[in-house]
């Protein structure tokens, strides 16, 4: 790990550290500090800074966007430069022309709260107009808020289970755990009303976009949530990739959120759903067994490999991670989420 | 990947092309692949829509569908793969009408139906994996090795031609300016790139062909954009934000503009252009709507950080797309030709839910201090003051006139604009198109003899306003275009500009000069022919040039 401190025009200093393997800019963005670059890869120049002191390995770039007595005189893209030193620089731009994008903290009203199967709760929030971000409800579909007690007291992370939208909702389904701060909140206190602190978004989960591959969603219980999310995104953009839902819940009476799931068969014609019960209590005419198992199935008649979200407790992850490695899924398609108990 | 239709292209000693996991633009591997299978197969919509014209049968909705296809298939419009393999199945259905059109048109005629091969045969697959497969075929430069450098070069030349023709065709058809003429110029140059014509003369004589096209679909799209919203007059632009709730609007689509400055109406929105939407505000019938507030930002290359600063949506109507970034990702459309996975598009042209976001947004929360540029000189308005020009002329007030205009982008090269624009002596006039202004039309340049020094004539199509007027002007003082004391100072980025740089050299205008950097598909016999042939020059030093221009005139 390496120093990099960079000047700017307008003489502010800006820090951050970098591993030998990242460029600049990557590293920079890890440290969420967002440096001016357009094309990444070498080729517009518009991410050169100067080198006062300090050694960088650069990978291959344009002679157009750094020509050799630029390069001679120090300077470097930060899109192609890796550290081999600790790196003093100094930018052409003003710390105006620098991102920084801290986590947003806003205030959500509960709208409202109902049970969703026997184990679970779910909760329907509404932003307060904010001067800094409107209403609206802006995330990449896949990724989740830290919400905090009304009273302060407990702050949990959980998955958004709707899409994005102008009207400032957030939809949470949460497990509810025999004496958790949260579930006690859900159980005896929370009213139609409550203001809650919501941080976020927060979270790297969301749906490769590059890939044309196959998506197939593996969710544990409410590890549903983010699948939810990512599916109606997919329906509201009319997006024609072939999808699967693998839904797993221990018992039929846990089963929950199955209107949402049977509008996102209309709106979604081609995807495939799998409702998964592990120890059916009652009559269960669908899947009997694990999502795991009901992925490695399908796995196995697959015709090109899928990429695999996968949301839920830990050991579901690593059971589906083992069921894709044997059927052929690369590890690099795989995608995860740990949910763990609070 | 292959791919070096844009200015941008990667160099290096090894040659010139974009040919990694991604290009230089950010259209991924996939997603050019999948554009050269697409245009492909286009070249053999074009084989059956030419013989079928020969025969007096037309199909215009496949003309219109192979504008449309070429306009997605231009740096920085769309970048969705996904999208390319619907367009291609699309194409591969146009052409089995094309074919049924033609074969019926010859038998109807008592001649046997030509049975064709190349495009025309290929049966592209249904889905992306089996695509990418047969992607090879399609490639640029597929048969290199056998039709050398030049041919290939010039092939290029012909193919992002045609895909400027076919961007300004689509921007004026979208507002009822069609040209027939047009539609036949496309078919017959598909023709000759699916025919794999070999004979370097008969190639330029095809790009010349598509240069005069394109001043026919510039002049279309001018009667298109003046036919709808007036003629534009001069106008002061307010380039500072005003508080309230804000929506931007980038591309070169009116047409969108006008139907997002409707569905804002009385909405307490406010709506601001970006790059070249600029000269929207000069159109009488767009400047009527109260909250056409302002424009907001440079050229098209500083939308990541403009973008992400800006409180309220963004709709990109036309190119420059470059990769939202997170922190506008959520709040960025797409209209028309353009696309990005997972990016809201609006193919309806309803634009609620723009007006939607712009109201769930903060918006600008406070005023900024004024300050304006004006814009606004299209042809009628410089023509109207003819008479004070060439009287300026005459005296010696203006010296020489230059264009300055066409592409921005990030090359470190490009200040050569910035500094042409500074240097330029203070008698002389300069008249700018396209976003390349963006790199001085905040400075001011003071005026001569009560006319503004710099002239912002609008968006590059608009170099059809220019053409207008000096050939007017060339033709009151009783000379050739050629002979007016007017340089032309042309810097691009990709394939509209290279179109407008086909028109310039089909009209017989010299002294243009061209940068930052001459085309990559270019050979080096190639550029010869340009030079020797067309007087085309590639920029230098910016004050040396300004000197040699001014020599000339002198």
């Amino acid at each position: 790990m390496y120093k990099v401190s960079l000047l700017t025009r307008d003489g502010a200093t800006i820090a951050f550290d970098a591993e030998p393997s990242d460029t600049l800019l990557d590293a920079a963005e890890r440290a969420s500090i967002y440096l001016p670059s357009s094309c990444r890869e070498g080729g517009c120049g518009a991410c050169r800074v100067s080198r006062a002191s300090g050694e960088v390995e650069l990978m291959s770039y344009s002679s157009s966007a750094l020509s050799e007595e630029e390069r001679m005189a120090g300077d470097i893209l930060l899109c192609r430069a890796q550290p081999r030193s600790d790196l003093a620089l100094r930018a052409p731009f003003d710390e105006a022309a620098v991102g920084f994008a801290p986590i947003p903290e806003r205030r959500a009203t509960l709208v409202a709260l109902e049970p969703a199967g026997s184990g679970a709760m779910r909760l329907q929030l509404q932003y307060e107009d904010d001067p800094t971000f409107g209403r609206a409800a802006q995330f990449t579909a896949g990724q989740f808020v830290e919400v905090t007690l009304p009273d302060g007291s407990a702050k949990r992370s959980y998955s958004l289970a709707n899409a994005p939208n102008w009207d400032g909702a957030l939809e949470l389904f949460i497990r509810v755990q025999p004496n958790g701060a949260f579930s006690n909140y859900l159980r005896d206190h929370a009213a139609i009303g409550d203001t809650l602190l919501i941080r976020g978004p927060q979270g790297q989960f969301t749906a490769d976009e590059a890939s044309a591959a196959p998506r197939w969603f593996v969710a544990g219980g409410t590890g549903l949530a983010p699948a939810l999310s990512m599916l109606r995104q997919m329906a509201e953009f009319a997006d024609q990739r072939q999808c699967r839902l693998f839904f797993g819940v221990n018992k039929v009476d846990e089963l929950f959120a199955l209107d949402a799931i049977g509008a996102l068969k209309t709106s979604l014609p081609q995807l495939v759903v799998t409702l998964c019960v592990w120890k059916p209590e009652k009559e269960w005419r669908e899947f009997v067994g694990t999502p795991v198992e009901a992925l490695a199935e399908a796995l196995s008649t697959a015709t090109e490999p899928p990429d695999i979200y996968v949301c839920g407790p830990p050991a579901l992850i690593a059971a589906t991670e083992e069921a894709a490695r044997s059927g052929g899924v690369p590890h690099d398609r795989i995608f995860s989420e740990k949910f763990t108990a609070a | 990947m292959f791919c070096y239709q844009c200015e941008q292209t990667y160099r290096s000693d090894e040659g010139a092309g974009c040919a990694g996991a991604k290009g230089m633009c950010g259209k991924d591997a996939a997603t050019a692949d999948l554009q050269d299978t697409l245009l492909y197969v286009c070249e053999g919509v074009g084989q059956y829509l030419h013989r079928a014209r020969q025969l007096g049968a037309t199909d215009i909705e496949a003309d219109r569908f192979i504008l449309f296809a070429f306009f997605t298939t231009l740096t920085n419009v769309n970048f969705n793969a996904v999208k390319f393999v619907e367009l291609i199945q699309q194409a591969s259905q146009i052409r089995d009408r094309a074919k049924a059109l033609y074969e019926d048109a010859a038998r109807a005629a008592g001649k046997t139906p030509e049975s064709l091969s190349g495009p025309a045969a290929f049966t592209p697959a249904s889905n992306m994996a089996a695509l990418l497969a047969q992607a090879s075929e399609a490639a640029v430069r597929k048969d290199a090795a056998i039709l050398g450098e030049d041919v290939v070069g010039l092939r290029s030349l012909i193919l992002y031609g045609l895909k400027g023709v076919c961007a300004y065709a689509h921007h004026a058809r979208v507002l009822g300016q069609e040209r027939d003429a047009i539609y036949e110029t496309v078919e017959h140059a598909l023709d000759v790139l699916a025919r794999e014509e070999r004979d370097v003369a008969t190639l330029l004589d095809e790009a010349m062909s598509l240069g005069r096209a394109n001043f026919l679909a510039m002049e279309a799209l001018d009667a298109a954009n003046t036919g709808a919203f007036g003629a534009p007059t001069p106008t002061n632009v307010r380039i500072t934000p005003v508080k309230g709730k804000a929506i931007l609007v980038s591309g070169h689509d009116l047409k969108d503009l006008h139907a997002i400055l409707e569905a804002t109406k009385d909405k307490g929105i406010n709506v601001y252009t970006h790059g070249e939407m600029l000269p929207a505000h000069s159109y009488p019938k767009l400047k009527a709507y109260q909250h056409l507030v302002g424009n907001y930002g440079g050229a098209w290359q500083d939308q990541q950080k403009e973008f992400a600063e800006f409180p309220g949506p963004i709709v990109m109507t036309s190119n420059c797309l470059i990769e939202p970034q997170p922190r506008y990702r959520g709040r960025i459309f797409t209209a028309g030709p353009v696309g990005w996975a997972s990016i809201r598009h609006i193919a309806d042209e309803n634009f609620a839910v723009v007006a939607q976001a712009a109201q769930a947004l903060p918006g600008f929360t406070e005023d900024a201090p004024d300050q304006t540029i004006t814009i606004g000189f299209g042809r009628d308005t410089v023509l109207g003051v003819a008479d004070k020009v060439i009287d300026a002329v005459k005296s010696g007030a203006i010296r020489h006139f230059f264009l300055v205009g066409g592409c921005d982008g990030a090359a470190p090269g490009r200040n050569y604009y910035t500094d042409f624009a500074d240097e330029a002596p203070k008698d002389t006039v300069i008249l700018t198109i396209g976003c390349g202004k963006y790199r001085f039309n905040k400075q001011d340049f003071g005026t001569i003899g009560g006319l503004p020094r710099l002239l912002d004539m609008g968006q590059c199509n608009d170099a059809y306003s220019a053409l207008v007027v000096a050939t007017k002007l060339a033709e009151a003082f009783g000379v050739g275009v050629n002979e007016l004391p007017l340089s032309l100072i042309v810097s691009w980025f990709e394939q509209k500009a290279a179109a407008v740089l086909l028109t310039l050299l089909a009209l017989g205008v010299r002294n243009v000069r061209l940068g930052p950097t001459l085309p990559a598909f270019l050979t080096p016999a190639l550029v010869d022919v340009l030079v020797q042939k067309f007087g085309v020059q590639p920029v230098g030093d910016a004050k040396a040039d300004i000197e040699a221009s001014l020599a000339r005139a002198a």
